[in-house]
C-alpha cells in the first residue's frame, strides 16, 4: 500500500500523469482507424486481400491504379462541382437569411427559425421519391433536364445545407456589433447597402466557415445522389462502391481511394478550422 | 443555438427623425428581412415541403412496378399501406418492418449513448491543463472530418473475419479471444455499424461539450473546492447542471441524426444489410427502389416521421425549461 504514504501532492501528480497518458490513448485508440486507412492504401492490393502487410516497402501503386479501376476523376470532379456549387449557393442563401434573423423582429420570424430546424425531421426517404417524380415531370413538361445533372444535385444539397448553415451565419452575425451597420445607415447607407458593405465583409471568417460546413455535408451525401442520378453526375460515395464489388483484387486502391477522398475536406478543415470551430461552438454555448 | 432573445429594434439610428418617418423606416427594414429570407423559404418550400406533401400523399397510393408510370395518378389505397404495416400479422414486409425498428431502437441508442457519454468524457480530459493540448484537441477531430462513406468502407475491411485488423488485435496479437468472431454477418453486423458510428460522431460532441466546459464560470469551482467537494461531486454538481442546455441539443440531432441513418450501413453492408441489422432507411430504401414498393415505402417514412415529432415532444417535456427561449 505505498499509495498511502505519498503525500496528496504526489498523490495528485500521479493521478494527473495518469490521466494524462489516459488522454494520449484515446487518441491513439481514434487516429488509429486513419492510420490503418493510410498504411493499407500504400499496400500492394494481392498481399493486402491476404492480409500480409509490409510495412517497410510502402507503395504508391494504388494511389496509380485507382484512377483507371474506376472512373475514379469524373465522380471526384462531380462531386467537386457540386459540392462547391451547392455551398456557395447556401452560403449566399444562408448569410441573408441568418442575418435577418440576427438582426430583424420581423412577423414570421420565429415561426420560420422553427421550420428552418424542422427541416431536419423530415426523413430523406420521404421526399425523395416526389423529388425523383419531380425532376421526371418537370423535364416531361418544361423541358428542364435535373435527373442526373450536376444542376439538379446542387439544387438539391443547396436546400438540404441550408437550414444548419442559416442558424451558423446567424451566431456569426450575433457577434459582429450593431454599432457598424447603424454608424452605416446614418453615413445614409440603405439597410441592404449596410449588409452587404459593412456586416458582410465583416463577417468574412463567417461565410468561409459556413462554406466548409455546408462542403463537408455535401461531400458526405450518400441517399439522394444514388437515387437522383445514374451516370454523368454521380459523385465519390457512389464511384467509391465499384470498388467494392470487386472487393478481393482491389482492397489497397479502395483504400486509396478513401484517402483521396477524404484529403480535399481534411485540407478544407485544417485550413479553416479556427473559424469553423468557432462558429459552431459559438452557437452552441451562447445560444 | 438557442437562448439569445432576438434584438429588438430600439438602438435604431440616433438622428432625430419625426415618429411617422421612423415608422416608415421599421416598415421598409422589415420588409428587407423578407427579402433577405426569400431564396431560403423558396428553397426550403420547393425541397421540403412540397415533396414532403408529396410522400405523406403517396403513402396512401398503391404505387408499385405496374402503376409507376402514372406517376401521381396511381389509383388510391385509403389506409391499406398503413394496415399492413402495423396491423396484418400474414404481411411478410410485417415482420422486416417490426425488425427494423427495433434495430433502429438499438443503433440509435448505443449510438447516442456513446456519442454523448464518449464525447463528453473526452472533452473531460482534454479540459485538464496538459502539454500538447492544443494537438491532442486537433487531432481528436479527425474521425469526424472522414467521409461517412470512407468510414463504412474502412471499417468493412478492419471487420473482416480473417484478414482483418480488429480480429488480428483481439486473437493474433493480444489472445483476448481464442475465436475469430464474424463481425458482418449475423448478431455482430449491428455492432459492426455502432461503433463506427460512435467513432465519427463522438469528435462534434467533444467538440461541443469542449467548448461548453470552458464557458464555466471558474469560481464556482473554486468555492465549491473549498466547501470541501471532491472531484465526483463537482462533475454531478456543477458541471452536468450547467451543461444540461448543451447536452439537450446534441440530444436532440443525434436521435435524430442516427434514426436517419444510411450511408454507414448501406455502403458496409450493401443494400440488404440482413435481418440483424437493416435498419429503418436501409429497408425503406431498398423496399422502394429496389422492389418498386413505393406505397409501402412511402407509408413506413410517414411513420418514421411519426416518431420522430414523437421524440421532439417528449424532448420538449424533458428539457423546456433549460432552453431560456426555444429554438
Amino acid at each position: 500500500m505505498t499509495a498511502l504514504t505519498l503525500t496528496p501532492r504526489a498523490r495528485r501528480r500521479l493521478v494527473d500523469r495518469a490521466l494524462d497518458a489516459l488522454t494520449w490513448l484515446v487518441l491513439a485508440v481514434m487516429l488509429a482507424p486513419v492510420a490503418w486507412l493510410l498504411i493499407s492504401s500504400l499496400q500492394n492490393d494481392g498481399e493486402l486481400a491476404t492480409g500480409a502487410y509490409d510495412l517497410l516497402h510502402p507503395t504508391l501503386n494504388a494511389f496509380r491504379d485507382m484512377w483507371q479501376t474506376v472512373e475514379f476523376s469524373k465522380y471526384f470532379a462531380n462531386s467537386l462541382i457540386i459540392c462547391t456549387g451547392a455551398a456557395l449557393a447556401a452560403t449566399a442563401f444562408a448569410s441573408s437569411a441568418g442575418y435577418a434573423l440576427a438582426r430583424f423582429r420581423f412577423r414570421g420570424a420565429r415561426p420560420f427559425g422553427v421550420a428552418v430546424i424542422g427541416t431536419q425531421l423530415i426523413p430523406g426517404s420521404m421526399f425523395l421519391l416526389p423529388l425523383f417524380m419531380g425532376f421526371i415531370w418537370l423535364k416531361q413538361t418544361v423541358g428542364l433536364a435535373l435527373y442526373d445533372t450536376h444542376l439538379g444535385m446542387v439544387i438539391v444539397y443547396t436546400a438540404f445545407f441550408t437550414p444548419l448553415a442559416i442558424w451558423l451565419m446567424r451566431s456569426f452575425f450575433l457577434a459582429i456589433p450593431r454599432e457598424l451597420e447603424d454608424a452605416a445607415m446614418v453615413d445614409g447607407c440603405t439597410g441592404f447597402g449596410a449588409f452587404w458593405r459593412i456586416v458582410l465583409p465583416n463577417a468574412a471568417p463567417g461565410l468561409v466557415a459556413c462554406f466548409v460546413y455546408a462542403f463537408l455535408f455535401a461531400w458526405d451525401e450518400l441517399l439522394f445522389v444514388a437515387s437522383l442520378t445514374q451516370d454523368t453526375a454521380e459523385t465519390i460515395p457512389i464511384g467509391i462502391r465499384s470498388f467494392i464489388g470487386n472487393y478481393q483484387q482491389y482492397t489497397a486502391q479502395l483504400m486509396a481511394a478513401g484517402v483521396v477522398s477524404t484529403l480535399p475536406v481534411l485540407i478544407a478543415f485544417f485550413a479553416t478550422q479556427r473559424w469553423l470551430v468557432k462558429g459552431l461552438t459559438a452557437g452552441a454555448v451562447k445560444g | 443555438m438557442s437562448t439569445t432573445t432576438l434584438p429588438t429594434l430600439e438602438t435604431e439610428p440616433v438622428v432625430a427623425v419625426k415618429p411617422r418617418r421612423r415608422g416608415r423606416l421599421r416598415y421598409s427594414r422589415n420588409r428587407l428581412a423578407y427579402w433577405l429570407i426569400a431564396p431560403a423559404v423558396a428553397f426550403m418550400v420547393l425541397v421540403h415541403v412540397v415533396p414532403m406533401a408529396g410522400g405523406v400523399w403517396l403513402s396512401f397510393k398503391n404505387l408499385n412496378t405496374f402503376t409507376f408510370a402514372q406517376l401521381w395518378g396511381a389509383p388510391g389505397a385509403g389506409l391499406a399501406n398503413y394496415k399492413a404495416i402495423l396491423f396484418d400479422a400474414g404481411n411478410p414486409l410485417r415482420s422486416g418492418f417490426l425488425g427494423a425498428v427495433q434495430n433502429t431502437a438499438v443503433y440509435t441508442f448505443w449510438t447516442v449513448a456513446g456519442t454523448l457519454g464518449g464525447g463528453l468524457a473526452v472533452a473531460l480530459l482534454l479540459n485538464r491543463p496538459m502539454r500538447g493540448q492544443k494537438v491532442a484537441r486537433t487531432l481528436m477531430l479527425t474521425p469526424w472530418i472522414v467521409p461517412s462513406f470512407v468510414v463504412a468502407v474502412l471499417w468493412q475491411f478492419m471487420w473482416q473475419s480473417d484478414v482483418g485488423v480488429i480480429n488480428k488485435f483481439l486473437v493474433d496479437w493480444t489472445g483476448l479471444l481464442g475465436e475469430r468472431p464474424v463481425w458482418l454477418l449475423g448478431g455482430n453486423s449491428l455492432w459492426a455499424i455502432i461503433i463506427p458510428s460512435i467513432w465519427r460522431g463522438l469528435p462534434f460532441c467533444m467538440l461541443i461539450f469542449l467548448a461548453g466546459l470552458q464557458s464555466l464560470p471558474r469560481d464556482l469551482y473554486e468555492a465549491a473546492a473549498l466547501d470541501g467537494a471532491g472531484p465526483w461531486q463537482r462533475f454531478r454538481y456543477i458541471t452536468l447542471p450547467l451543461l444540461r442546455p448543451l447536452i439537450a441539443i446534441q440530444l436532440l440531432f443525434g436521435v435524430i441524426y442516427a434514426t436517419y441513418q444510411f450511408a454507414i450501413p448501406n455502403v458496409m453492408l450493401g443494400t440488404n444489410p440482413g435481418p440483424d441489422a437493416d435498419l429503418m432507411m436501409t429497408l425503406i430504401v431498398r423496399q422502394s427502389f429496389s422492389n418498386n414498393l413505393f406505397g409501402f415505402g412511402a407509408a413506413a417514412s410517414v411513420l418514421l416521421m411519426l416518431a420522430m415529432l414523437l421524440w421532439v415532444a417528449v424532448w420538449w417535456r424533458a428539457f423546456r425549461r433549460d432552453l431560456e427561449v426555444p429554438v
